[in-house]
């Protein structure tokens, strides 16, 4: 896309609510307050906030960049429920980037985010993008070992935004953004089973 | 008011997406497009709503919803007034997934948002279906409501009793589970009462003999499982007759309850106006041709009016969402895009609370 034209990113995926502003590739300014609950309420003001201080009204923006995750499940609806609202009402792309592909730049990286109980969501760019998947600290470390790659770090929210705006601007495959989940939902039919019916 | 309003409603509280378009003023609006796209299949191996399945597949079928609901009314986010969304009570996942994407939709075309109860959406039914005057005597009663609703104004209700605990919707449901019934269980178990004794098994009638309006239905329930257990025990199975007699008799019994608690009812609406009774039901629930029979029966013997509307605007919906926005709108109520997706949030905020009354407060 042109260089200049302006992008709005950003990412609820852990305690924080984080928004960036750009231009092209270049960062107008970003605006991040962590929070461990109220991201849906304080969502909005911020990006308002964050527009309002660089003289940007909602209908000049080109193209939206919003996290998809992985982390917390609510966390990442609410960016990915309200970039698909943005992009019905401004009639622009949005585009969904990841927390594991920003954190892979030239060099090859075992990507990580934490997830609960000493597990960390993980995803292997080597020559390609492995699958995304949730597993032990350990055998991530393992695995990294076993493919000779640097464990890769989570970024903090205020560069995780800047980055997820840098991808969305220079992505080519603009498909709606989903939320990246990677863990099935908790559930599980139910214990009894059926009787059985006699004619 | 002559003006007329168009509103794109949402709606994403429990197991259905929902948007739709509503024109109108209040008492007298029309629908112009409804979308709803359930998901009756995603649940259907977990024998009841599973939460997070049901916020995942929101979150990703709103703004679908609403471009084919746009489409159909033949309009452009530009054309409506402003922009209404289900803020609770419900699942929060998903009422989270439908205020984010309401929001977006006010934020990027300037439009106003309303924050709806879902409820209120129920209970303002009749007045979008039927131009019905206030006050009038609301039955909401589905999967996850059970209450009696005196509607007065769009947001003056007084809730004159409901279920102290179990939804009769869910007994439905958890009835057909136990009798190897396809879900969702209140279609089924319709079905399979018609070819039923309903006196065969008398099942209890809780709460009856206590005054008010407030019911339950988790006892019969139970009653249900034990009469269950003991065919079981006594054959190995369940003969396909006897399953047809519980169906019947567990649906007679839900049936004299709501009749007998809507003629107590009737008597506070009675001794509340002096123009025509109405009783009005909405739900799921309200599609059981059977319920429906008894709840005539009794608006038959108080002179009472009785309507319910049509089913695709009984159950989940976006147009009772939009028309409840429109009576906001039009009283000049707006939310901005702070408004808060709120789990509980109970019609009648002065009757004391029937479930949840623990620190988080009153469900609904």
């Amino acid at each position: 896309m042109p260089s200049d034209q302006l992008i709005l990113a950003f990412d609820t995926s852990a305690a924080h609510c984080a928004a960036a502003l750009l231009s092209g590739d270049q960062v107008l300014g970003v605006d991040v307050d962590d929070m461990a609950r109220g991201q849906a309420e304080h969502l909005f003001p911020l990006i308002e906030k964050l527009l309002g201080a660089h003289g940007v009204e909602w209908p000049e923006l080109a193209r939206l960049g919003v996290g998809i995750g992985p982390g917390n499940f609510t966390g990442i609806r609410i960016s990915v429920a309200a970039a698909r609202g943005l992009a019905v009402s401004l009639g622009i792309p949005a585009i969904g980037v990841s927390s594991l592909e920003v954190q892979h730049r030239t060099t090859p990286v075992l990507a990580t985010v934490p997830a609960p109980r000493d597990q960390c969501y993980s995803q292997a760019f080597t020559t390609g993008a492995g699958q995304p998947e949730l597993t032990t600290i350990r055998a991530a470390q393992a695995m990294a070992d076993r493919l000779g790659i640097a464990m890769g770090q989570p970024l903090q929210p205020a560069d995780l935004v800047t980055a997820i705006g840098l991808r969305a601007q220079a992505a080519t495959v603009l498909t709606p953004p989903a939320p990246l989940y990677i863990r099935g939902a908790d559930a599980a039919p139910p214990r009894d089973p059926a009787p059985v019916i006699l004619p | 008011m002559t003006t007329s309003l168009t509103i794109l409603g949402i709606e994403s509280s429990c197991d259905d997406t929902a948007a739709a378009v509503v024109r109108g003023a209040p008492g007298a609006a029309q629908v112009l497009s409804s979308v709803v796209a359930g998901q009756t299949d995603l649940h259907a191996p977990f024998g009841g709503v599973v939460p997070e399945i049901a916020a995942r597949a929101h979150a990703e079928k709103l703004d679908l919803c609403v471009i084919q609901a746009l489409d159909q009314a033949g309009l452009a986010l530009a054309d409506v007034d402003a922009i209404a969304v289900t803020s609770g009570p419900g699942l929060i996942g998903g009422v989270l997934s439908g205020v984010m994407c309401a929001k977006g939709l006010s934020a990027g075309s300037g439009k106003p948002l309303i924050g709806v109860n879902h409820l209120a959406g129920h209970a303002l039914t009749p007045r979008l279906t039927d131009g019905m005057a206030y006050p009038y005597l609301m039955l909401l009663v589905s999967g996850g409501h059970c209450q009696f609703l005196l509607v007065r104004g769009h947001g003056d209700f007084t809730r004159l009793g409901g279920t102290i605990d179990d939804a009769p919707g869910e007994a439905f449901d958890k009835v057909a589970r136990l009798l190897a019934l396809p879900q969702p269980g209140g279609p089924s178990v319709e079905t399979e009462a018609q070819n039923g004794d309903p006196e065969r098994f008398l099942f209890p009638r809780p709460l009856l003999d206590r005054p008010g309006c407030d019911l339950s239905f988790s006892g019969l329930k139970t009653a249900v499982l034990r009469t269950r257990d003991q065919i079981i025990a006594e054959h190995g199975g369940i003969p396909r007759q006897d399953r047809s007699d519980i169906c019947a008799g567990f649906q007679a019994a839900v049936g004299d309850v709501l009749a007998e608690k809507t003629r107590r009812a009737l008597a506070v609406l009675r001794d509340e106006t002096d123009g025509p009774l109405t009783l009005a039901v909405a739900g799921g629930v309200a599609a059981n041709q059977s319920l429906r029979q008894a709840l005539l029966a009794v608006c038959n013997e108080n002179d009472a009016r009785f309507t319910a509307p049509p089913l695709a605007l009984c159950t989940d919906n976006g147009a009772m969402i939009a028309y409840a926005g429109l009576e906001k709108f039009a009283a000049g109520e707006r939310d901005d895009t702070s408004l808060i997706a709120r789990p509980r949030w109970p019609l009648d905020q002065t009757s004391p609370s029937l479930i949840g009354s623990g620190k988080k407060g009153a469900k609904a």
